[in-house]
């Protein structure tokens, strides 16, 4: 048995080098060299050809993605407990940017911001305050209401989810700059598909 | 005549034809340079937007809080400044650059000033409520070089990286104040003390 194996395997070999040599010689009467240099020549041209188009659409699709993304909108993936009910852990929402170019953020909307400390990072929080509010910084535990005011330029950001939220009780308004877009709408999980309810703690600023 | 016929048959019909496809070619033409037009615009406007946003652009600087850095002249001549988004696009910077940065009390301008302090140095500051200022972490502290003319981190603290726009590199214009802009910090606003070294 292996003896008809090596028998057979040593034919293929014979049969493949014929066909080699057939080859080489339908070529017509072409030298040996002048047709590997063709070949070369033909191979590169059509490989350069397809990698330069190739960057070509790359660097296109990408600044029309640069574009969309930081002028009109994406999907993002939400992760954290900070704003539940209204937004769980691995939510896919749709966030919209026009709303930050024209200065349109209103008291109630939910955003994405940069985060104050790690510029890398970012926070997906309510506004509860905008410039020249006064709001209540204290935690309900506390006998004494303290109030402080919103400085110009900047928002008050609290989640949905008080007990478990880092936001502006803990480091304070964040200027309009870092705001990077409005999240309106949900895209999963589909039992929640739909705009996004009003914050569930109520009105957390005075409004006088 | 028969032949004569047919002949004037094929050669209407030749003419026919040559009709249709001129008329089709001048209205192609049309559409032709439609169609390159659309192409060229959405190939053209979003990579240049892409450049100016993320890699470099240009502006004029307004203003005598960087003097004599940055416009020495005052209002007559106003410097065009080079800037460059692509080195800060990770937020690194270094003490004595000179950036340009959203304004934290006005988000719709942008100011450019000098880099004095990273995060976790502590500053002595000019004018601010507190003498001794400790940078927290993901700010920094921006100061204009011509002290007292200067709205910076003395009036409204440290500042958010997150709010970093573009590193200031040339001076471009006018040409006889061609030069590279030098990451140096004031001899008067060395540090009390720096947490790097």
């Amino acid at each position: 048995m292996l003896y008809l194996c090596i028998e057979i395997l040593t034919a293929i070999k014979r049969n493949n080098v014929q066909m080699h040599a057939t080859t080489f010689r339908n070529l017509g009467n072409i030298m040996p060299g002048q047709w590997w240099q063709s070949l070369h020549r033909t191979m590169l041209r059509g490989v350069l050809g397809k990698t330069f188009r190739l960057v070509g659409y790359t660097i296109q699709y990408g600044c029309i993605a640069h574009c969309a993304f930081e002028y009109v909108g994406g999907v993002v993936m939400c992760s954290g407990p900070s704003m539940e009910p209204t937004i769980q852990n691995s939510d896919v929402v749709f966030a919209e940017n026009l709303s930050r170019h024209f200065y349109g953020i209103q008291r109630g909307d939910i955003v994405i911001a940069k985060s104050p400390s790690d510029p890398k990072s970012n926070i997906c929080k309510r506004v509860i305050g905008l410039e020249g509010d006064k709001i209540l910084t204290n935690s309900p535990s506390d006998f004494f209401k303290s109030h402080s005011y919103v400085p110009t330029g900047h928002v008050w950001l609290e989640g949905d989810n008080l007990q478990n939220s880092t936001d502006s009780r803990y480091y304070g308004p964040i200027p309009y700059g870092l705001i990077r877009g409005r999240i309106f709408f949900k895209i999963w999980p589909l039992s929640d598909f739909g705009f996004l309810r009003d914050s569930p703690n109520g009105h957390r600023f005075s409004d006088d | 005549m028969v032949a004569s016929a047919l002949y004037l048959t094929n050669g209407a019909h030749q003419y026919g034809y040559e009709c249709l496809t001129g008329m089709a070619q001048s209205k192609g033409w049309v559409r032709r340079y439609f169609k390159a037009f659309c192409k060229g615009f959405f190939v053209a406007v979003p990579v240049a937007v892409t450049f100016l946003d993320r890699v470099a652009c240009v502006a004029r600087v307004e203003g005598a809080s960087m003097q004599p850095s940055l416009n020495p002249g005052g209002s007559q001549s106003s410097d065009v400044v080079l800037l460059n988004h692509w080195k800060v696009r990770n937020f690194e910077v270094q003490r004595g650059d000179i950036v340009s940065l959203v304004s934290p009390k006005n988000p719709e301008q942008k100011i450019i000033k000098r880099v004095i302090a990273l995060e976790g140095d502590i500053v002595k500051t000019m004018g601010h409520k507190n003498r001794y200022v400790k940078v927290p972490r993901g700010h920094i502290w921006v100061e204009g070089d011509h002290h007292g003319h200067s709205f910076d981190s003395n009036s409204f603290g440290p500042v958010s990286l997150g709010l970093l726009h573009a590193h200031a590199t040339h001076i471009l214009w006018p040409p006889e104040r061609w030069q590279k802009l030098e990451s140096v910090l004031p001899p008067e606003r060395l540090l009390v003390q720096s947490e790097a070294e």
